[in-house]
């Protein structure tokens, strides 16, 4: 695997020209599920690198597998009929070899994860003071201790103090008050920044936002997309961003992985992907983005995500493509560097 | 210029947010405030505003759906919104509504062909000997097969649901459709699929629709005019090419400044609009939009403004709208685009 290659993100004042290391190397993941009517390959083969500092990507249909390849990645998937193959690489340990005791401690430590449904999300029966105090507790124990002693207050003003100021960083006001509050009085928005904040208690190096700003509405979305790229910035994590929205990939991303029925089809910079489209899916994809001051019809891609219990043969995308040859239908295209860092599964591309 | 087939005069739909046990309730929660708006035969009106804004109740309003505390509905020249029971039967199923959620709104225990017949006893026009042909007719409307019609729900993808729940609206010869989300749980490419079809039957079919979205990039692939709400209110009608180009109300920038535009070559910075959406309970003074404005004055807080024509077809409820457009600071310039 590559190791070690540029990156050039589209940050200004990300490692541009520097080598890094990958902080987190997904190889050869597989993911299956024995359901009754049989095995669904969920994920095939996929293949990834995070980088320190960059905002990651990961966009596709529904069913593409996004939110698998992140649940995996922390151990989140149930299971009781689950396969998995593969290696998740973090810290040059393989995650996915350690007991779950021993996952138990650096999940939500090193990387945490932000869902969907902010309120669904929170626990409704505890104040959102109460659940801040936990982690608190659990994470920035040092520094109560620390507090306590300099300004000689109990162990529960100190936790607010490191409450307001971890709330605060993430835009929230009048901390006072919402610590009282339950997960139902407060809005969407609210939730999800607290839920941020929650998720950041543990200075994470790498944050997963599975569809973080999906329920959200336009105005609240840009405030929490503006949220987290100065998190990048200023914090340095890694964020790997599942989204269903192009738009959003290209405001934040650095780069972007673009997922069809369990197989990431194309990797490349933000720039790229959306100069230089090469997987035919991503083309069709990118086209069907409404876009304003455009009254056309809009174009899309015929047919439907297949049955990932008999997906097709070869390519999955193939029965969809309209540049399916013969070799599509019976091989599996391997994934291959077209200019550095464009990565494309793709026969059209075969040298 | 066709005629104006659905006809709003200061709609108001209020819920009552306190009632004591004897006598009328105490406050009120106005999720629609003084509404007037016209649908062209024909056109489709655009329905945008941030979640809590009141265009879903505006919709369910105009079908009847919700209920109405003052105004006037005119739909097909008659005034619909004292109408109860039978007398509203005649007018119910030319209006139609399609729903956010295609699983939840098809029972999962019917077969297509049961989901639409149901639809199809509403329609005296079929007799019920024709009600499987006439399904099959509106399956072929939909773009689905007429082998779909013994099958159920769950054997369908979301965009195919969809399109059952088009058919489904269709079924009784409707003029008017009020989209209510319709498109903001499909994918993108399924999403075109759809607003795709919904162009092409409007066309074949003479239909008028009110499509409510809080996505403002498909408007302008779909409407002809969107009316943009904030608060219960109508704050800006525009024709949807204008609308985006050059706004006249503060909010209607705002709005458009926070869809990220799916361009990383465009030099878009992310509006970030302060504050939160208020209560429709117990909505600012004056202008509700006053407390998150950037170009406020005095007045705003304490007078309410009224909405006003500037041009064919457009309206605009701000103190300063005419100003603002002088001044032409709510343009954006040709880079950002």
């Amino acid at each position: 695997m590559n190791t070690r290659i540029e990156n050039t993100g589209q940050n200004p004042d990300s490692l541009a020209g520097l080598t890094v290391e990958p902080i987190l190397q997904v190889q050869d993941l597989n993911v299956a599920f024995n359901i009754p009517r049989g095995k669904a390959k969920i994920l095939e083969g996929v293949n990834f690198d995070l980088y320190p500092k960059e905002i990651l990507a990961l966009v596709g249909e529904t069913g593409s597998g996004k939110s698998v390849t992140a649940k995996s990645v922390l151990d989140l998937m149930p299971g009781n009929n689950r396969e998995t193959q593969g290696q998740v690489l973090f810290a040059n340990k393989d995650w996915l070899t350690l007991s779950n005791k021993e996952f138990q401690s650096i999940r939500g430590d090193k990387i945490s994860m932000v869902f969907q449904n902010p309120k669904s999300s929170i626990n409704p029966i505890f104040t959102l003071g109460e659940q801040i105090f936990r982690l608190i507790r659990l994470y920035l124990s040092d520094q109560v201790e620390d507090i306590k002693q300099k300004k000689q207050c109990s162990q529960k003003q100190a936790m607010k103090i490191i409450a307001r100021e971890k709330l605060n960083e993430v835009g929230l006001t009048d901390i006072k008050r919402m610590l009282k509050l339950y997960a139902s009085e407060v809005s969407g928005g609210m939730a999800q920044r607290y839920r941020i904040a929650l998720a950041l208690i543990s200075s994470p190096e790498i944050l997963i936002a599975d569809e973080a700003t999906s329920a959200l509405d336009v105005t609240v979305q840009a405030h929490i997309l503006k949220l987290m790229k100065d998190l990048c910035k200023n914090k340095q994590t890694a964020i790997l961003f599942i989204t269903h929205d192009l738009g959003i990939a290209a405001r934040i991303c650095d780069r972007i992985a673009v997922m069809y029925a369990g197989r990431i089809v194309e990797i490349a910079e933000t720039k790229k992907i959306f100069s230089n489209p090469l997987h035919p899916y991503t083309k069709g994809l990118l086209k069907a983005v409404p876009k304003f001051g455009k009254n056309e019809p809009l174009s899309f891609v015929p047919g439907i995500i297949p049955d990932l219990v008999n997906p097709p043969r070869g390519c999955r995308f193939h029965p969809r493509c309209d540049q399916a040859m013969e070799i599509c239908r019976e091989q599996k295209p391997e994934s291959q560097n077209i200019e550095d860092n464009h990565t494309v599964s793709c026969f059209l591309y075969l040298n | 210029m066709n005629e104006p087939l659905v006809t709003l005069e200061q709609i108001n739909t209020w819920f009552p947010n306190h009632k004591p046990i004897l006598g009328k309730p105490t406050s009120w929660i106005k999720a629609v405030s003084d509404v007037s708006l016209n649908i062209t035969e024909g056109e489709c009106l655009g329905l945008v505003g941030e979640s809590g804004c009141g265009k879903s109740t505006l919709g369910r309003a105009i079908l009847r759906l919700a209920p109405l505390y003052s105004g006037e509905i005119g739909f097909m020249g008659e005034d619909i919104g004292r109408l109860t029971g039978r007398r509203l039967n005649p007018y119910r199923d030319k209006m139609q509504m399609v729903f956010q959620d295609p699983k939840a709104s098809l029972n999962p225990k019917m077969t297509i062909f049961k989901i639409l017949s149901e639809a199809l006893y509403l329609n005296s026009r079929v007799a019920k000997k024709n009600y499987l042909e006439q399904s099959v007719k509106l399956l072929d409307l939909v773009d689905l097969r007429p082998e779909h019609i013994y099958r159920y729900p769950h054997e369908f993808s979301g965009g195919q649901q969809q399109r059952i729940c088009i058919a489904r609206a269709l079924a009784t010869d409707p003029k008017f459709i009020v989209f209510d989300e319709a498109t903001s749980a499909l994918d993108v490419s399924v999403q075109a699929q759809v607003i795709n079809l919904m162009k092409d039957l409007q066309g074949k079919l003479n239909l008028t629709y009110l499509f409510i979205s809080h996505d403002l990039s498909i408007m302008e692939h779909i409407c002809s005019r969107v009316a943009v709400m904030y608060a219960g209110q109508i704050v800006e009608v525009q024709d949807a090419g204008s609308l985006f180009n050059a706004p006249r109300h503060p909010y209607t920038k705002a709005l458009k400044n926070a869809v990220p535009i799916a361009d990383p070559e465009s030099r878009q910075e992310l509006g970030i609009l302060k504050g939160e959406v208020p209560k429709l309970s117990d909505p600012p003074s004056g202008c509700h939009f006053h407390p998150r404005c950037d170009y406020k004055e005095d007045i705003c807080s304490k007078k309410s403004p009224e909405i006003c024509k500037t041009e064919k077809n457009s309206w605009v409820r701000c103190h300063f709208h005419e100003k603002l457009w002088e001044q032409g600071v709510l343009i954006d310039s040709k880079e950002l685009l």
